[in-house]
């Protein structure tokens, strides 16, 4: 898990922000997963039909709780099983001052 | 997203509160249309109307014209007056969701704000008050906002019924200070609020315990707080949740919470409430993520000098709170990767060329 989550960071960090926030036409959400892409919405267009039905996306969140106006984040328990790993929870210890120097 | 006549377009019902807040704060009004228009109940919802009569009240000539359907709203904002005021919150958010708005505007008013909402003080979707209290009012203070800024909690209220009540005291500042923080530092110590209304205190000693089973190993200075409300001062509603911060050497706030749900036992909240924490502590910057956008705001407003900050990588919100911002201010960030001492975070250094807002109603005064 905690491989993982480096090369996630590594390829994040290649990002060039301040492109893909200021000169992109991208939403937030495709700014931030990896692999930025417009597919979704190509394939929308490719729909030629008369009567389209329009994605959950477009309606701006299909149920009415996910507003997008929130400022505290969805907590999933799943989420942070990885948490449940010794070996994680001791390789955050250089972030506070009881741990030692980063090896 | 672009402004034409002077008037800021935007489109849907997302990111309405900080667009809101940018147009007060600039004074330039703001179109917003196509609110829901697809959804089967379109429109503004009840918090949403309610908060624009928040605004409405805290302001002084602020015309708001909202469509038949409800799905466009034209704001000309007037000046900010603060002052004393009570507010009756819906109970489909929290008072937070009206907070955290008025937060970033009190400081400009002409009169200091004595502000009281009621309604429901802790719940899942924004900040509670008890975060509130502990880490938003703090990140002001970085920016020179202090000396009787206080949130006090009177009562709590749990969804759904709500009966809390909280009293916001912000003083007015002339203008903000340009903000240089760039050293994350180390954690030093973490603190808690543990609360439990209408059930057991027992819970939140529960929820004490279950937490330290897990930061215990980290730090030792580690201090639980099992705040406890009775009577009229504890809600209609029954409810728990933990809240937990994060202190660095160097004054970085991270902070996390999570809150009870039918049928999931108090020991797991808490552990929700630690991990989650854990995570916001691994991503590493001087902010956290429920912070970003009032810190860059913040920026923005500062004087004219360079203003540099070092955080996570943006979430969702930050990403369309800059693109709003360069849209309204004309101020774009330069957002560089951090050398980072922790290899595991991505961290990036914010920086921008504060506008040097001042406080102008201030001065009518």
């Amino acid at each position: 898990a905690l491989s993982a989550y480096k090369q996630h960071s590594r390829r994040a960090n290649r990002k060039d922000w301040i492109k893909l926030i200021y000169s992109s036409s991208l939403t937030p959400q495709q700014v931030l997963s990896d692999t930025p892409s417009k597919s979704s919405k190509a394939d929308r267009d490719m729909d030629d039909d008369f009567f389209t039905v329009k994605s959950e996306a477009v309606l701006g969140g299909g149920d009415d709780e996910d507003d997008g106006d929130r400022s505290k984040e969805v907590l999933k328990e799943e989420d942070f099983k990885e948490w449940e790993d010794e070996e994680l929870l001791d390789s955050i210890r250089g972030l506070f001052i009881t741990g030692t120097a980063e090896p | 997203m672009t402004s034409t006549n002077n008037a800021l377009l935007f489109s849907g019902h997302q990111y309405l509160r900080n667009r809101l807040v940018l147009s007060i704060l600039s004074g330039k009004p703001v179109k917003i249309d196509k609110i829901r228009s697809g959804d089967k109940n379109p429109g503004l919802r009840d918090y949403e109307i309610s908060l624009l009569r928040l605004l409405e009240r805290i302001t002084n000539g602020t015309v708001i014209e909202i469509s038949v359907t409800g799905t466009a709203l034209l704001l000309k904002p007037g000046i900010i007056a603060g002052g004393s005021i009570t507010h009756e919150c819906p109970l489909s958010r929290s008072v937070g969701y009206f907070l955290e708005p008025v937060i970033t505007l009190a400081p400009f008013a002409k009169k200091p704000l004595n502000l009281t909402l009621k309604g429901i003080t802790t719940d899942d979707h924004d900040l509670s008050a008890d975060i509130i209290r502990t880490v938003t009012l703090p990140h002001l203070q970085l920016f020179g906002i202090s000396e009787g800024l206080e949130l006090r909690i009177k009562k709590r209220g749990s969804p759904p019924l709500g009966g809390g009540e909280i009293q916001f005291l912000c003083p007015i500042i002339k203008q903000v200070r340009t903000l240089n923080f760039v050293e994350p530092g180390k954690v030093k110590r973490i603190r808690g609020i543990a609360h439990a209304v209408r059930i057991s205190p027992q819970f939140s000693n529960r929820m004490i315990e279950a937490s330290r089973s897990i930061l215990n190993r980290f730090i030792p200075d580690i201090y639980l707080y099992s705040d406890v409300y009775k009577g009229d001062d504890s809600g209609k509603s029954p409810g728990y949740a933990l809240s937990l911060l994060a202190e660095s050497t160097t004054g970085a706030l991270y902070c996390a919470e999570a809150t009870s749900k039918p049928g999931t036992a108090p020991e797991d909240i808490a552990l929700l409430a630690s991990r989650a924490l854990l995570t916001e502590i691994r991503r590493g910057g001087c902010v956290d993520r429920k912070h970003q956008t009032l810190v860059l705001l913040m920026m923005v407003l500062g004087s004219e000098d360079v203003g540099k900050c070092r955080m996570g990588e943006p979430t969702p919100r930050t990403i369309q709170f800059l693109r709003d911002v360069r849209d309204t201010f004309g101020t774009s960030f330069k957002i560089v990767s951090a050398e980072s001492p922790n290899p595991d975070a991505v961290e990036l250094v914010y920086s921008c060329y504060g506008t040097g807002y001042v406080n102008a109603n201030r001065s009518l005064a």
